[in-house]
């Protein structure tokens, strides 16, 4: 690559990396001022910024990885970047998730459901209910996105320009919840008594 | 051949070239209509914790028994359904149009058996008196619900309604797919990304409505 453009992406990751500390500082700020009461103004804002900082901080730690500077803690053996690339297309073309694989996945999407639908039997507290039932649908949600929807196969491109994206509109929705939680704190303690249908 | 130019021309992830994503047209498409939908159904379903978070009393009609087995066998019907849609997918690729053909029809098959359960619910409920804006009188007693909205009939009829709607739907293009396989053999792998995503949804919708709303007290007579 030629040395002014290898210098302007230094430049430009930078800048980027800059406006993600920059939003980190503002979250942190806002959490830290006397004013905070986690209201919907305050979680709207926190969010806002964490995400911005998560996205302005992928380009950079991408380059980084890419120029090895930074290892993925996860990645299963050292292998380059083109030639990991290359096997996981080669893998994709050969199996791609075999049947048997789609199999395990199905089964563990069973489990998974078999174990919300005892734990609506024994009955549980809602609040822990819900946390559970959460979580076990976000795994399977995964499972079903990254095998049956063959995303874990895709590259890498797509699979950045998909998920990110939908879990910070996701999250975003959680701004209407302290709203929820002022409604319910509004009404009277006592149930009004109902009023006979004419 | 364009995949070997996008090879040359895609230096690493975010080198871009002609194809960014070596994807298809119709599979972008679908993952972009996937995302605005995600967001329509994540609409609805924060309604729904919306309303039922803010309210001090809210129905649990179901019993454990019948309601939330039928409704687990719902799940399972419809799980089982993206389980076929993945062996019609496979087959396709594979380049065998007659039994990618014979495994749509068995994912079609089971979501219209989804469909039926799904209306004889709907049955049993409206049967008790729940309409969309309105709660039968009895979930309304002292020893019911007092108080419940009546958000939960629009919530309840509008989220598994919508759900409905887009598996009536997918089983309508199924049926186009298979039936013209040969022109359309590059779609069935389209076709089951918006079947999976049907089955996902689902996977929030049963947890949400259903199992956070199980009648332990035996208010609901069977």
């Amino acid at each position: 690559m030629v040395e002014s453009k290898t210098r302007e992406i230094k430049a430009l990751n930078l800048v980027l990396l800059a406006l993600a500390g920059l939003s980190l500082a503002v979250a942190v700020w806002d959490v830290a001022s006397d004013t905070f009461r986690a209201g919907t103004d305050d979680v709207f804002l926190v969010l806002v910024c964490l995400m911005l900082a998560l996205l302005f901080a992928i380009p950079p730690l991408m380059w980084a990885h890419s120029n090895g500077m930074l290892k993925n803690p996860f990645a299963d053996e050292a292998v380059d970047e083109g030639g990991a690339a290359m096997e996981l297309e080669a893998a994709h073309e050969a199996h791609g998730g075999s049947n048997r694989e789609n199999v395990i996945v199905w089964g563990g999407l069973l489990g998974l459901t078999a174990i919300e639908v005892f734990l609506a039997y024994i009955q549980i507290p809602t609040t822990l209910m819900l946390i559970i039932l959460m979580g076990a649908s976000i795994v399977k949600a995964a499972l079903i996105v990254a095998y049956f929807m063959h995303l874990k196969f895709e590259r890498l491109s797509l699979i950045l320009t998909i998920v990110p994206t939908i879990v910070v509109l996701l999250c975003l929705f959680a701004v209407l919840f302290p709203d929820s939680f002022r409604l319910h704190n509004l009404r009277p303690a006592e149930p009004v008594q109902q009023v006979e249908h004419e | 051949m364009a995949e070997a130019r996008a090879d040359s021309l895609a230096v690493n992830d975010w080198g871009g070239g002609v194809h960014p994503y070596r994807v298809g047209h119709r599979k972008l498409g679908m993952w972009l209509f996937i995302m605005s939908d995600t967001l329509t159904f994540a609409a609805l379903l924060v309604a729904y914790s919306y309303a039922r978070a803010a309210s001090v009393n809210w129905p649990k009609p179901f019993p454990f028994s019948p309601s939330i087995v039928f409704s687990t066998t719902m799940t399972l019907v419809l799980l089982s359904s993206s389980l076929t849609m993945v062996f019609a997918v496979a087959a396709s690729k594979r380049g065998k149009r007659g039994t990618a053909r014979k495994w749509i029809f068995a994912t079609m098959a089971l979501g219209l058996t989804f469909i039926v359960l799904h209306l004889m619910e709907w049955n049993h409920l409206i049967g008790e008196g729940l309409r969309p804006f309105e709660l039968p009188p009895e979930w309304l007693e002292p020893n019911a619900w007092p108080g419940a909205s009546p958000l939960f009939g629009s919530t309840f009829f509008g989220i598994t309604g919508l759900h409905m709607f887009h598996v009536l739907t997918g089983v309508i293009y199924l049926g186009v797919v298979a039936t013209r396989i040969k022109k359309l053999n590059d779609d069935v792998e389209v076709v089951g990304l918006y079947w999976h995503f049907v089955d996902l949804v689902w996977m929030f919708v049963f947890p949400l409505i259903y199992l956070l709303s199980v009648d332990y007290n035996g208010v609901i007579k069977p």
